[in-house]
């Protein structure tokens, strides 16, 4: 089996804490630290667009930079095609493609094509193979007709494909995408989508590693997500399975042929039962249910309803939607060590 | 190995484009500049109207005021920008948001902090050449310059600041301001190195501080060229510069990388 392209052991990473002048002081000039970090791994198969999905704060964007090579773990290693980031930085460097998509990441009085031929030249690019490529990845951008416009005339939206496209110049192994749909109209957010997931990947063959705190996009682009809560991977699965690991509340559509009011305060006093909403409908009374995680809340769910010569033609366990399932692995009641 | 040198040398040009448009790209600033070096000049032929034609500045043909404070005054440019241009550069790039993104791509951080001054130090050469231009104009007599010994003391001027200001780059990267130190020390040798009064008239003492400055020996090489002087002639001066060149640089570089690998550490790369 061929190893990970991307392996990222044990990574652990602290930084130091600000502090007032009189805190400071206070501390004896000693320097507090905070954990970033703390024994982060996950692999990433060659051709796999593998996601970092956590809340603000969770560490998505330190693990980024550090396989960018831009900070340096406390502990643990990042190794990208074998070579280790550390020790073999530029080699590692001309694999990697940081797609940085922070406007603050250009130079604001230069049109975007100076922007990119200095980019360009910076990861070894020249001549007329430097021009052609900036054609192509601008044009993979779409923004070939805005070229020669200065920067600072840019969107935001405009500014993050620049990003994208300079990320790309290169033709990396590696590239890495910190939320690159954060401020892009919907339609061209979904035209990024469909370039990373269709032409990236699918088509180049290129390892992608994207951050994003958007849900639907991680599960609509990822072969694998690794969920991240206070610096720890909680999961690491396809956005399928994420669902049977998370232990959260459980929605289930019940259909009934009548239904009463004894019949609903037996239902509500039901162990477990977190919500409950009732509808008509042509094929008889639908409950709509939330339930807790433990198994037993259903049985005697169905005790309850099933009472009084009641009939129950038909139980279905409702998909749970992405945000549900990510607001359980990220919740503190969720154990990691079960992953 | 010859194509990493060829790659070094284009991403250096590419710097160098890449700041010659951005100082460009601020118009009046840049014509300014140019009004103010002749407004320099023209401001240092009327003082020397007010020095009597019996004072004696220095040897040669250089004793005149006119023609000692001009040539000074045009190369102190160059160390302004040795001491200035890394930290601005590595300043700038913190600001703009730029510098994470250098030090992303497979360039060498050496590399990044060197080519950085490859515009500063051509545009200073133009504004001295300008300097000049203009002094000559005013009676400035370049006849009898030897060309080697200018050519030889304008790099070893500038290799021997260029160290004090990359570790002002160092200083910006680690603290993420610029030092006071680099102004304090442009100041000083201002006054101390023999730019507007021969070091002669410091105090003994202060003599010893004036020797000890770059700008001291690269002031008095760079005069003795224009006297027609030889390196041979020059060569206590060379010698010194050199020597500070081949200790300054290395622990500069060091320093410099140093502080990077520190900000790495700290996650603050990218902050300002």
């Amino acid at each position: 089996m061929e190893p990970d392209f991307l392996e990222v052991i044990g990574l652990t990473k602290t930084f130091p804490v600000a502090l007032g002048f009189v805190p400071w002081l206070r501390n004896r000039g000693r320097v507090q630290r905070r954990t970033a970090l703390e024994g982060i791994s996950f692999g990433v198969r060659r051709g796999e667009l593998f996601g970092l999905l956590g809340p603000n704060g969770a560490g998505k964007s330190t693990i980024l930079r550090i396989v960018a090579g831009l900070v340096v773990a406390d502990r643990g290693s990042v190794r990208v095609g074998g070579a280790d980031v550390r020790s073999g930085a530029p080699d590692v460097r001309r694999r990697v493609g940081l797609c940085c998509t922070d406007d603050r990441s250009f130079y604001y009085r230069l049109s975007a094509r100076r922007n990119l031929e200095y980019f360009g030249a910076m990861v070894g690019l020249y001549g007329a193979n430097l021009r052609e490529r900036i054609d192509e990845v601008v044009r993979l951008v779409d923004l070939s007709e805005d070229l020669d416009r200065r920067f600072d005339e840019f969107s935001s939206g405009m500014k993050q494909r620049l990003g994208i496209a300079r990320g790309l110049l290169r033709d990396p192994e590696l590239l890495i995408f910190d939320e690159p749909t954060r401020a892009v109209d919907p339609a061209h957010a979904a035209g990024i989508r469909a370039f990373l997931r269709d032409e990236l990947v699918a088509r180049r063959g290129k390892t992608v590693l994207l951050a994003t705190n958007t849900l639907e996009e991680a599960w609509e682009l990822c072969g694998r997500i690794a969920v991240l809560r206070r610096g720890r991977v909680v999961a690491v699965a396809p956005p399928s399975e994420l669902d049977a690991r998370a232990i959260g509340p459980v929605r289930y559509e019940i259909t009934v042929d009548r239904t009463d009011d004894e019949l609903l305060a037996r239902t509500r006093a039901v162990t477990g039962l977190l919500g409950l909403e009732v509808r008509n409908a042509a094929e008889g009374v639908l409950l709509h249910v939330l339930l807790n995680a433990d198994p037993r809340a259903l049985t005697e769910l169905l005790r309850a309803v099933s009472a009084n010569g009641v009939c129950v033609s038909a139980i279905r366990p409702q998909e749970r939607r992405p945000a549900e399932i990510f607001a359980d692995l990220i919740s503190e009641g969720f154990d990691a060590g079960r992953v | 190995m010859l194509a990493e040198f060829e790659i070094g040398t284009r991403k250096v040009w590419a710097t160098f484009l890449r700041d010659a448009r951005l100082m460009m790209s601020y118009r009046v600033a840049f014509f300014l500049g140019w009004f103010a070096i002749v407004a320099s000049v023209v401001g240092l032929w009327f003082v020397s109207k007010l020095v009597p034609e019996s004072a004696v500045f220095g040897n040669g043909r250089m004793a005149t005021y006119f023609n000692y404070a001009v040539v000074n005054v045009a190369f102190v440019t160059l160390q302004s920008t040795a001491l200035l241009c890394f930290e601005n550069s590595i300043r700038n790039e913190q600001v703009y948001g730029t510098f994470e993104a250098v030090l992303a791509t497979p360039t060498s951080v050496s590399l990044v902090v060197l080519a950085a001054s490859a515009w500063a130090f051509t545009f200073a050469l133009i504004q001295v050449a300008l300097y000049l231009s203009v002094a000559m104009l005013l009676g400035l007599d370049l006849h009898h310059v030897n060309l080697a010994s200018l050519a030889i003391f304008l790099i070893l001027s500038i290799t021997a600041t260029v160290p004090i200001g990359i570790i002002g780059a160092a200083v910006v990267v680690r603290f993420k301001q610029t030092a006071p130190t680099q102004s304090i020390f442009g100041r000083a040798s201002t006054v101390l190195a023999g730019v507007l009064f021969p070091v002669s008239l410091l105090p003994f003492w202060l003599q010893g501080v004036s020797w000890m400055l770059p700008l001291t020996h690269a002031l008095a090489g760079i005069r003795g060229a224009f006297d027609g002087l030889s390196l041979q002639a020059l060569s206590s001066d060379a010698i010194w510069l050199s020597a500070a060149t081949l200790v300054l640089l290395p622990c500069s570089l060091y320093a410099f990388r140093a502080a990077v690998v520190r900000a790495k550490a700290d996650g603050t790369l990218g902050q300002y």
